[in-house]
Formats: structure tokens, sequence, C-alpha cells
């Protein structure tokens, strides 16, 4: 009887030295930023707040993984790929083949995601894809992604578009132009917003519809080319430099469209203050993100607790708050509520997690969902306006759609 | 034993068994896959610059045309990865030549002009008027030939040949005819070398040694946009590793892009935060102290390297 009891005794502590083994020590979340180039500006703030986010779980002593039932400490491996994209490609593999992180995170925007859909697919691990917005990434065939923080680029403009159907008439609007840098992000939105403007068999004419290289910074002829078609509403898909040059541009030229949109202005809304001013920006039409629109939260901070602990880490004003800003923490709060969840660390395992917070999860950066490929189709950033607050600031008044809608558009622009 | 089976055997031919090998031991497969494109980018800079003279700065221009070369045939012609990469060598001459007439430039002014050149390929490819043809600036997707072990393997046959090709430049009467017109190209002519057959065909296979290195990273990579590609960066790295080693010779660019490459991986592994500073130090120190590059080093104490 004695011997079978230690040999039982003896079974246990060795399943528990086995099974405490197995426990790491840490979870391993391997990331890319670019602290120079090109694309610094978009990751910076990005990899800031994803950095935030793991600082903030690991002061409170790691986050729940619910497959050791225990909370472990989380260790951001990150490397700095210098907007470089052969340099990316080397050190996603490295995050994955030497560092052997449990959780792979994209670099921001498309172009530097692009190299880490490959390696995740190749390695068969799942892509925490954070605002890679490009439709090329998403198809039925590759279920190692998903997107965090930024709606998928083919439905990114829908509010927009939906305005210029369901208002536009009413307001008078019938024709319009479009103007767009010719990359994947902006490229992909104003063909977005053209198909969803087309297909709704709405009576309004494209007037203008052009693309500009990327690289662009005088618009001065293009401003007076587009006025000359005589457009109740211009809509212009740019990168934060176009924005800039195109609003500076459309100040000295001294033409005032009746309606005018631009992306950044909402997105990167400071930068844009700073570089263009307050009364360039006035009645601009843009999208109102999630840095400035109060979405209630079933997880995580709320974005006025949020943006106190942004600023306390960011005091020295170096990096703006914006859009970017929230997206890392956005990804860092669906690693959190996915590893509460998921029964192992197992790729596969990770997806369903991901996939079973779709439609579920409420976050500082709106509702979390998923289409079947990946793509996100719930954070989606209603059309607003930029109005004088009465203090010599400038405030968002959203406009479309109705239900979440703070005010009436002001058009035209007086 | 000639020269030229004694540069093959115990240059080319270790390089290549170096790279076969290695991946069965080293599991960041994709820096010995970018190692392998930079050691024929960086040939293929050799090849133009380090035996005609011609610095060319939008070199990334053929790079980015062959990866759209492949990717074109790949998702209209549904043609599987080794015919797309022939696709892409010739995409890679096609283009180098209609951009032969800036062969008439020298100097600087080449330089300059084929930079241009390459962002003209550039936008010409990103445009969304094409993008029924090249899917514009809107990115490639090519899963369906998606095969980083056939893509790495590819990479070594180019890299043999474009290692071929440069230990034939160095070893034959052509070669030595490339070097005099380098040199004085109105005393070659006189001496019976005809000058502009010569530089074209160097410009040619230079072009075509890119483009087929960009059919190969297409097909490693599968995802891409223009930007991707056409990142000059890769024209950048190519001439520094060129000129760190040496050019003109078989030796001077893989040494350039197994040091420097090497370094640079390792700077950005380990201390990231340093990664220009000590990287543009070497550079500057390169520039200072060793502007002929590396071999430099052998050839001022009489040493020949081949």
């Amino acid at each position: 009887m004695l011997r079978v009891i230690i040999a039982a005794l003896a079974g246990v502590t060795l399943t528990a030295q086995a099974y405490a083994a197995e426990v790491p020590t840490e979870i391993k979340i391997g990331t890319l930023y670019a602290s120079s180039g090109r694309f610094a500006s978009i990751s910076m703030p990005v990899y800031t707040s994803l950095k935030l986010w793991a600082d903030l779980k690991n002061a409170d002593g790691g986050v729940y993984v619910k497959a050791f039932d225990k909370k472990l400490p989380v260790k951001l491996v990150a490397y700095d790929d210098q907007s470089n994209t052969a340099t990316a490609s080397t050190l996603y593999n490295q995050l994955v083949t030497q560092d052997k992180v449990d959780l792979l995170v994209a670099d921001s925007g498309s172009v530097l995601t692009a190299p880490a859909a490959t390696i995740a697919r190749d390695h068969k691990m799942f892509l925490f894809d954070q605002t890679g917005t490009g439709a090329s990434f998403f198809s039925k065939d590759n279920p190692y992604i998903a997107l965090m923080a930024d709606p998928v680029s083919t439905i990114w403009p829908k509010p927009v578009a939906d305005f210029v159907i369901h208002d536009g008439p009413a307001l008078g609007i019938k024709k319009i132009a479009i103007l767009y840098s010719t990359n994947e992000f902006t490229g992909t939105q104003a063909n977005a917003f053209r198909k969803f403007i087309k297909d709704s068999g709405v009576p309004v004419e494209i007037v203008y519809d052009q693309g500009v290289p990327t690289e662009t910074t005088n618009y001065t002829v293009i401003i007076n080319n587009i006025n000359n078609t005589h457009p109740d509403a211009v809509f212009t898909f740019g990168y934060a430099p176009n924005d800039i040059a195109f609003l500076r541009n459309v100040a000295d030229v001294g033409v005032k469209f009746k309606m005018l949109f631009v992306i950044y202005a909402g997105l990167e809304k400071e930068l844009l203050e700073k570089n263009v001013g307050d009364k360039g920006l006035e009645h601009v039409f843009t999208y109102v993100p999630a840095s400035d629109l109060e979405y209630p939260v079933n997880f995580g901070m709320n974005l006025p607790t949020y943006k106190a602990a942004w600023d306390k880490k960011n005091s020295d004003g170096k990096l703006e708050f914006g859009l970017n800003a929230v997206a890392g923490y956005t990804t860092g709060l669906v690693i959190e509520k996915a590893l509460s969840v998921a029964t192992s660390l197992d790729q596969m395992e990770l997806r369903r997690a991901v996939f079973s917070l779709s439609g579920n999860l409420k976050t500082l950066c709106g509702p979390f969902a998923l289409d079947e490929t990946g793509g996100q189709t719930g954070e989606l950033t209603p059309l607003g306006q930029l109005e004088p607050d009465g203090h010599g600031h400038l405030k968002f008044v959203s406009v479309y759609p109705h239900d979440t809608a703070t005010g009436k558009p002001v058009y035209p622009r007086p | 034993m000639p020269n030229a089976l004694k540069h093959t055997l115990f240059i080319a031919l270790p390089v290549l068994v170096i790279f076969a090998v290695l991946p069965g031991v080293y599991q960041n497969h994709l820096l010995l896959f970018n190692f392998v494109i930079f050691l024929i980018l960086a040939q293929g800079v050799n090849i133009i610059y380090g035996f005609t003279g011609y610095l060319p700065f939008g070199y990334v221009g053929f790079f980015g045309a062959g990866a759209y070369g492949f990717a074109v045939v790949v998702m209209h012609l549904h043609a599987p990865g080794v015919p797309a990469v022939l696709a892409a060598g010739v995409a890679g001459v096609v283009v180098g030549l209609l951009l032969t007439p800036l062969l008439r430039l020298s100097g600087a002014y080449f330089a300059i002009a084929n930079l241009a050149a390459s962002l003209a390929v550039l936008h010409l490819i990103a445009n969304p008027a094409l993008e029924s043809i090249t899917r514009g600036p809107y990115g490639v997707s090519l899963s369906a030939t998606f095969n980083p072990t056939s893509a790495y393997a590819a990479g070594l046959v180019v890299l043999a040949l474009t290692l071929g090709a440069v230990v034939y430049l160095k070893n034959s009467r052509f070669g030595l005819a490339l070097q005099a017109v380098r040199e004085d190209a109105v005393s070659a002519s006189m001496a019976g070398v005809n000058v502009v057959r010569m530089r074209v065909i160097a410009w040619l296979v230079s072009a075509l040694v890119a483009g087929l290195a960009g059919g190969v990273y297409a097909w490693y990579v599968s995802v891409f946009y223009p930007d991707n590609v056409f990142s000059g960066d890769f024209s950048i790295f190519a001439i520094v590793f060129a000129l760190f080693g040496g050019v003109a010779s078989i030796t001077g660019p893989i040494v350039g892009v197994i040091i420097l490459y090497g370094i640079y991986n390792l700077i950005g592994f380990t201390t990231p935060q340093y990664f220009q500073l000590i990287y543009g130090l070497l550079i500057m120190g390169l520039v200072l102290f060793l502007p002929a590059g590396l071999v430099s080093l052998a050839t001022r104490r009489g040493w020949h390297v081949p």
C-alpha cells in the first residue's frame, strides 16, 4: 500500500514538474517599429501606444493567460526597421525563427505589414495586423491574419459615401470631384468611395477624378483644374503631407470649395493644426477618429482615462495624439482579451480566440468586428466636420451616420 | 589551370555551396535570402559600374520591373514560378533597352538621369490607370506561386549565373575591352573596340541580373506594393556593398555584402538605437580611408585579388 502511495505521489510530483516546465515565465510579443524614414510618423505613435499597454499590464502583474490559468508578464521584443521593407523582412523572420515569439504583431501601415503577412503565413503564425489596411492581405485562403485597429481600406470611406448618397441630394450635392494619391492606402479608399457612389445609383456626377503621385507637394494647378469643373463637393484622399500641402495651396489660391473632405485633418488633427492652422481647417470635412470620439467600452480604458495615461507617458509632446496613438493600445487589448480566452498558445487557437471577440469586444477604438478573411469591419470612423469651438480652437462635429451625429453639416462652406 | 576555372572553383562555388547549406543550420531563411539577393544586386552593379564606370543610382528600376514582370505573368497567364522568373529577366532587359539612350550621359549626369528613370518606371507601374495589368498602387498578392523554398533555390541559380558572368568578364577579352572603355573610351575605340556595343551589352546584362533578382524576390515575398520593390534602399545598399568590397573584381562585392550586410543585421538585432550612427561611421571610414574598397588593402601590397 505504502508503495502505491509513494508511486502515486511521485507521479503527481512528476506531472506537476512537467506542467511547470511548460508554463513560460512571460509572453513574448514580437513587433517592429520605424524610428526613421517615411513611415516613422505613423509607426512611432502606434508602437508607443502598444508599449504603453505592455507597461501598464506589467505594472499590474501581467495579463491573464487562460492556457496556463495564471497571470504572466508580457515582454515586447521590438526591432527598428527604419521604414526599410527588406530590413523589416529580415527582422520579422528574426522574431519568428530566432526569438521565437509567442505572438507576432506587424509594424504600422500596409507597406511594412506586407513582409509580415508573407512571413506569418510561411511560418503558420497568426499576425496581429495593427493598421495595415490593404485589401490584398485578406483572403479566404490565408487564415493567419486579422486587422486590429483600423477598418479595411475597401470599406473605410463608407460613411463618407453614405453621406453623399443619403444627405447629398437634399443639400444640393450633384457634382463631386475626387483627388487621390496613388498609393495603396489612399488609392483604395478613393476606389471604394467611387464604387459606393456609382453602385448606389444616386444622381451624382463625378466631374473630376484624378490620381497624383504621393510625392506631390504643389497642388496649385490641380486646385484650379478642380475649381474649373464647379464641383459641389471635393473629396481628397492623401497622406498627411499631401493634405497639408493641399490645404495650404487652397488657402494660397483663394478658392473656397462648398465642401472639402480630407483624411488626415481628422486622423492626425494636432499635426494638421500645427502645419495648416485653424483657419485653413475650419469647416473641413474629415473622419472623426477614435482619438476624438468617446465610444462606450466593455474592455480596457475609455478615451479620457487613456488620454491621461498617454499624456503622462509622453509629456515631452514629441508625439501627437491621434488615431495611431490609440491603435497600438487597441491591439494590446485584443491580445489581452484573446489570451484570456485561448486554451493554448497554438496559432490557430489564437486565431479562434481573436475571431471569437468579433461583435463582442468594444474598445476605445469602437466595436471590434472581423469579416471571415480577418478584415476589420467594425471600427468605422464617422464623417465629421471641424468647427470653431468659440475658444479659438477647433472641435469635431460628427455629422454622419445620424445615430452618432453630434450636429448638422455646415454646407456650403461659409 | 585557367584563371576562369580557378575563380569558379575557389570563389563562386564555395559561395554557392555555403548559401545552399546554410538554410539547414540557420532558421532565419529570409535573412539568408536577402544575402543572396544583395549578392546578386551587388554583382549586377559591379558589371555596370566596375567594368564600364556607369554608376546606376536607379538600379532598383530594373529590380522593380523584374518583380512586376513576375507578378504580371503569374496574375494574367497563371505561369508557374520558373517561367515567371524568366519573364522577370525579360522585363528587366526591356526596361534596359528603353533606357539605353541614358548611356549617352556620363558621371553624375548619368547617375541622376538613371535615378529619375527608375522613378518614372515606378510611377508607370503604380499608375491607377494600369490597375487591370499591374494592380497599380494597390499591391499584388501571388498566393498561387507562394513557395519560399523554390524561390530560394531559384535565387541561388540566379546568383550562380551572375557570378559566372562576372568570372567571364574578369577573364575574357570582352571584359578587358570593357575596362579599356571605362578607362579611356577614345583610346579603346582607336584600338578597335566597339564602344557603344560593349556598353550596351554590359548595361543589358546588368539589367537582366537585376530583373531576375526582382523576379526571385517577388516569388519569395508574394505580397508586395510598388513601394516595396522600388525602394531606393535596394540601389543604395547594392552600390554601397559593391563599393565597400571593391568593384571590377569578383571577390570585392562578395566581401562587401558579407561584411557590411552582416554588420547591418548584427547592429539591427543588438543595438538598433545606434543603427544609423554605427553604419554611417562605417561608410564614412570607407570613403575616407578605403575609397577603392576593401580589396585595395591587398592590391596596395601588390597582391593579386581576383
